[in-house]
C-alpha cells in the first residue's frame, strides 16, 4: 500500500509538471503535441547539465535552457512561418526523442543510458519502514507539485494575464480588440510552457532513477497532453488526470510484482494501466455530455 | 433615372480644427486589392456620422483602420487635432476611441465579468471573482443591462451580447464610439431600443461613427451621412436632411443598372405591398407539409415543439425568427439532417418521416443551405465537381462510372446558364466570390425538377445585385408552381418575398400573416410581445 502511494506520486509528478505547461499551451489556443519532445530534452540536459559540472542546479538550469530554445524554435514554425501546430509538434516530439538518442552516444560514448552519481534534494531521509520509508524515495520536485499547480491555477484564472491568455486561444479578434498580440502571447504561453516541461523531464531524470536512458520518457508526454484533455484545459483538472494516469501506471507496476505467480499472462497486466485510461476516458467523456470543451477557435492560430 | 452629380471625393467640407476626427489619405490594401483608398474625411464632435455603402466597399476596413485594428499602407488618423500611431490598437483606445464589432467581440466561453474586465486597460495584477463581479455588476445595473456578471457569454441573447459591447466600448470613456453593422443581428424592435440608446449616447457628447448599409435606418439615425464605394469616399459628410433615399441609393451602388433599382426598391420595400397576388391554388396538395413536429434538445438552438405548417405549389412562406428560435432546427428537419421525435412530414403527399435526405431529394427537395461555404459547396473541390455531386452520388441509370469529361461539359453549361463567373470548371469552389458560390449553389439546386425549395438566409452578405438575382430566381421559382420555404433574418427580404410569414419563438409557431405585413406586428411576435396573430 505504501508502496502504491510513493509509486502513484513519483510517476505522476513529471506527467503533471508537464502537462502544466500544457494547460498553458492549450489555453493560448495551441495545440501542443510537442510536450514529448520537450519532455525529453529536459531530462536529457538535466542529465548531462549535472555530469558536466557536478551540480543538479546547473543541470536543472540547462533543462530550461534548452527548453525554452526548442520552445522558441517551435513559435518560430508554427506562428511567424504558419506550418500546422500538430504536424510541427508531432516533429518536435520526434526530433527530441530522436536527437537526445544520438547525442548520448556522440558525447559519452555510451549506448543506451547515461548515469550520474547525484539527483535531486529527497526532503525525506534516513527512515527505512512504513510509509515515510516509501515517501523517501520522492525528490522535492514531487513535493512542490502543490505549489506548482496553484502557481498556474492564480496564473490562468485569477490574473489579467490569464485572461488575456484565454482570449488569445479563444477569440483572437476580442484579444487584438484589447490590445494584445497574439503572436507575443503565444511565445510567452510557449516558453512558460517550456520552462515546465524541462521541469518535468528533470523530475523524470533524476528524481528517482537517476540517470537519462534512450527514449526515457516512452510517451509520458503524449499522456500529459492527454491529462490536459481530460481535465478540461484547467490546471487541477490537468493535476487530478496526472495523478490518476500516474495511478494507473503505479497499479500496472505493483501487479507486476505481486501478480508474478498467478496464471495470467504478463501482457495483460501491462496492459492494466491502458485499459483503466481507457475507460476513465470514456466516463469523463459521459459525465461531459458529449460537450466539446475545446475554445473556438482552437489550434487555428488565426490573429483575429 | 439619370446618374446625379457626385460630389468630389476631395471636398472634404470645413469641420477644421474642430473635427472629433478626421482622417487623411487613408489608404489600407490586403495583397493587391485596395479596400480602402485615398480617403479623406472629417468628422464634427458630438453627431452621430453613418458611413454606408455595399458590401466590400470598404467601411468595416476604414472602421477597423481608425480603431488601430488594421494597418494602413498611407494616410493617418487625428483624433481631435492629434495625429495617433498607426495600426496600434491600445494607442488609439488610450487616446479615446473604442468599437463595437459587428459579430462581438467578446470571447463565448467567458463569463460576463470576465469579458469586460478583458478589455480594462491597466488592470491589477491578481483579481478576485467576488470583487470584480461586483464592480461590473454595479455598471451593468447603471446601463439598465439585465445580465449577471456570472453569466457564460454563449448562453446570452444578441441583443444583450450587443448592449454588453456598447458597455465594454464605452468603460473607458472614449471620445468616438465606432459601430460596425450593429443592426445586422437585431430583430425590429431591438434597433429601435439600440437608436434610442445611440441618441442618449450623444447627448453626452461621445461622436458616434457608424456603419450601416441599409438606407432606411441610415436616414431615420445619423446626422450626417458618408458613401463609399469600391474603397473610395463618393460622398463627404452631408446632413442627412439633404438626402432622399434614391439619391443615396444611386451614391451607395453607382451606375450599375441592376443593383441601383434593387436599392431604390431596398429603400422603399418597406412600403411596397407585393408585386403580384400570389397565384397558388388553395385545394392544391401542399408541397410541403409538417404537421406535429418536434425534435430533440440541441445544444445552440430551442427544438422543434409541436410545429405544423404547410406550403402550397407556387407559393412562398418566409420564416422569421429571432436568431436561435428553431429556424436552423426546422431546416435541418425538412431537409433530412436531423429525424423528428415526434410528427410527421410529407412532399407532395408523400410521407418523408423516416426518409434519408437523398431519397427526400428524390422527390423535388433542394436546398440552400445557411452556410454557403461550409454546407453549400465543398471550398477544396473543383466546381464541376461541386456542381455535379447529385450524379456523383447517383448516377442516371445505366452509367456505372463517373465520366468526368461529361460531367465537366455539363457542369460549364449550367454554370454559363446561371452567369456564374469563373476561371475554370477545374478551380476549387474556395476562390469563388459569396455571390458567385450562390450562384453555382443555384446552378446545382433550382433545375426544372425543383419542387420543394428551402432557402436559407438566400442573400446573407451579398450585395445588392446579387441580391436582386436571388429574389428574381426565387420568384421565377413561385411562377413555375414550386414551394419555398424562405428563411431569413432580413424582415425586408421576408416581406417582399413572402406570401405568408410564420413566425417561430423558442421552437414553436407563434404567430402566422398574410401579406401586406405589418412590421410592428411581425417584430412583437418574433419577440413574444403579442398575442399569436392572425
Amino acid at each position: 500500500m505504501e508502496q502504491l502511494i510513493a509509486t502513484t506520486l513519483r510517476t505522476s509528478a513529471p506527467i503533471a509538471l508537464v502537462a502544466l505547461g500544457g494547460v498553458i499551451a492549450w489555453r493560448a489556443g495551441i495545440f501542443h503535441l510537442g510536450l514529448e519532445g520537450l519532455m525529453v530534452i529536459g531530462a536529457f540536459f538535466a542529465v548531462a547539465g549535472t555530469v558536466a559540472t557536478g551540480e543538479v542546479l546547473i543541470g536543472l538550469l540547462a533543462a530550461i535552457v534548452a527548453c525554452l530554445i526548442a520552445s522558441a524554435l517551435f513559435w518560430v514554425v508554427i506562428v511567424p512561418m504558419r506550418a500546422n501546430a500538430i504536424i510541427a509538434g508531432l516533429g518536435l516530439s520526434i526530433i527530441g526523442v530522436g536527437a537526445t538518442s544520438y547525442l548520448l552516444p556522440v558525447l559519452y560514448g555510451k549506448r543506451g543510458i547515461l548515469e550520474v552519481d547525484q539527483g535531486l534534494w529527497r526532503p525525506i531521509t534516513g527512515v527505512q519502514a512504513g510509509i515515510a520509508g516509501a515517501l523517501s524515495e520522492l525528490s522535492v520536485m514531487v513535493w512542490l507539485i502543490p505549489a506548482f499547480v496553484l502557481v498556474v491555477w492564480v496564473l490562468v484564472r485569477r490574473t489579467s494575464w490569464g485572461l488575456r491568455l484565454a482570449a488569445v486561444g479563444e477569440h483572437p479578434f476580442a484579444a487584438r480588440s484589447a490590445g494584445v498580440d497574439p503572436a507575443r502571447m503565444r511565445l510567452v504561453a510557449l516558453l512558460a510552457c517550456g520552462v515546465l516541461c524541462a521541469l518535468g523531464g528533470a523530475a523524470l531524470s533524476l528524481g528517482s532513477i537517476v540517470a537519462f536512458r534512450e527514449n526515457m520518457t516512452e510517451g509520458r508526454g503524449y499522456i500529459a497532453f492527454t491529462a490536459v484533455i481530460f481535465g478540461g484545459g484547467g490546471p487541477i483538472g490537468a493535476a487530478v488526470a496526472s495523478l490518476f494516469f500516474g495511478f494507473a501506471e503505479a497499479v500496472g507496476i505493483q501487479t507486476q510484482l505481486v501478480a508474478r505467480d498467478l496464471p495470467v499472462p504478463s501482457q495483460f497486466i501491462l496492459m492494466l494501466p491502458y485499459i483503466l485510461t481507457i475507460v476513465a476516458v470514456f466516463i469523463s467523456g459521459l459525465a461531459a455530455g458529449g460537450r466539446s470543451r475545446l475554445p473556438g477557435a482552437f489550434g487555428e492560430l488565426r490573429d483575429g | 433615372m439619370t446618374t446625379e452629380a457626385i460630389p468630389s471625393a476631395a471636398a472634404v467640407p470645413p469641420v477644421g480644427a474642430a473635427a472629433a476626427l478626421a482622417v487623411h489619405g487613408l489608404t489600407v490594401r490586403f495583397g493587391d486589392l485596395a479596400a480602402v483608398e485615398d480617403v479623406g474625411i472629417a468628422f464634427a464632435p458630438g453627431r452621430i456620422h453613418a458611413v454606408v455603402g455595399q458590401n466590400g466597399a470598404g467601411k468595416t476596413t476604414f472602421a477597423r483602420a481608425v480603431m488601430g485594428l488594421v494597418r494602413p499602407a498611407a494616410g493617418s488618423v487625428e483624433l481631435a487635432g492629434r495625429t495617433l500611431p498607426p495600426g496600434d490598437v491600445v494607442a488609439a483606445r488610450a487616446a479615446g476611441i473604442d468599437m463595437v464589432h459587428q459579430s462581438f467581440a467578446l470571447p463565448p466561453t467567458f463569463t460576463v465579468a470576465e469579458a469586460l474586465e478583458l478589455f480594462v486597460p491597466a488592470p491589477g495584477p491578481v483579481y478576485r471573482r467576488s470583487t470584480m463581479e461586483a464592480r461590473w455588476e454595479r455598471v451593468l445595473r447603471d446601463a439598465g443591462i439585465e445580465a449577471s456578471p456570472r453569466a457564460r457569454i454563449r448562453d446570452l441573447p444578441i441583443e444583450t451580447l450587443q448592449a454588453l459591447e456598447i458597455v465594454r466600448a464605452l468603460a473607458g470613456r472614449p471620445s468616438l464610439l465606432i459601430l460596425d453593422e450593429p443592426t445586422a443581428v437585431l430583430p425590429p424592435p431591438a434597433i429601435e431600443r439600440l437608436f434610442a440608446r445611440l441618441a442618449a449616447i450623444r447627448a453626452t457628447g461621445v461622436t458616434i461613427l457608424i456603419v450601416l448599409h441599409k438606407v432606411r435606418e441610415v436616414l431615420e439615425l445619423a446626422d450626417t451621412v458618408s458613401v463609399l464605394r469600391h474603397g473610395r469616399l463618393v460622398l463627404p459628410p452631408t446632413p442627412a436632411s439633404e438626402l432622399t433615399p434614391a439619391r443615396l441609393g444611386h451614391l451607395i451602388v453607382g451606375s450599375d443598372a441592376t443593383a441601383a433599382a434593387a436599392a431604390v426598391a431596398e429603400a422603399d420595400a418597406i412600403e411596397e405591398a407585393v408585386a403580384g397576388a400570389p397565384h397558388h391554388a388553395a385545394d392544391a396538395v401542399p408541397v410541403l407539409r409538417v404537421s406535429g413536429a418536434s425534435t430533440a434538445a440541441a445544444a445552440a438552438e430551442a427544438p422543434l415543439r409541436d410545429v405544423s405548417l404547410e406550403i402550397r405549389p407556387g407559393e412562398i412562406v418566409g420564416i422569421a425568427a429571432v436568431e436561435g428560435n428553431g429556424q436552423r432546427a426546422l431546416v435541418r428537419a425538412v431537409v433530412g439532417l436531423d429525424t423528428l421525435s415526434a410528427g410527421r412530414l410529407e412532399i407532395d403527399g408523400a410521407d418523408v418521416t423516416r426518409a434519408e435526405t437523398l431519397e427526400r431529394r428524390r422527390r423535388g427537395l433542394r436546398a440552400i443551405p445557411f452556410d454557403r461555404n461550409s454546407e453549400g459547396v465543398s471550398a477544396t473541390s473543383s466546381l464541376w465537381e461541386n456542381v455535379t455531386i447529385g450524379e456523383l452520388l447517383r448516377p442516371a441509370p445505366g452509367r456505372r462510372f463517373v465520366t468526368p469529361g461529361r460531367l465537366r461539359a455539363r457542369a460549364t453549361e449550367a454554370l454559363d446558364a446561371w452567369n456564374v463567373r469563373y476561371g475554370s470548371v477545374d478551380q476549387r469552389a474556395g476562390e469563388l466570390s459569396g455571390g458567385n458560390i450562390q450562384r453555382l449553389i443555384f446552378s446545382r439546386e433550382l433545375g426544372a425538377d425543383a419542387r420543394l425549395v428551402v432557402a436559407a438566409q438566400p442573400t446573407r452578405g451579398l450585395d445588392l445585385a446579387a441580391t436582386a438575382f436571388v429574389r428574381e430566381t426565387l420568384r421565377d421559382l413561385r411562377d413555375r408552381d414550386a414551394g419555398i420555404l424562405l428563411v431569413s433574418s432580413d424582415l425586408d427580404e421576408l416581406f417582399e418575398c413572402s406570401d405568408r410569414i410564420v413566425v417561430l419563438l423558442g421552437g414553436a409557431v407563434a404567430a402566422e400573416f398574410r401579406s401586406p405585413f405589418s412590421l410592428a406586428a411581425v417584430g412583437a411576435a418574433m419577440v413574444g410581445a403579442t398575442e399569436p396573430g392572425r
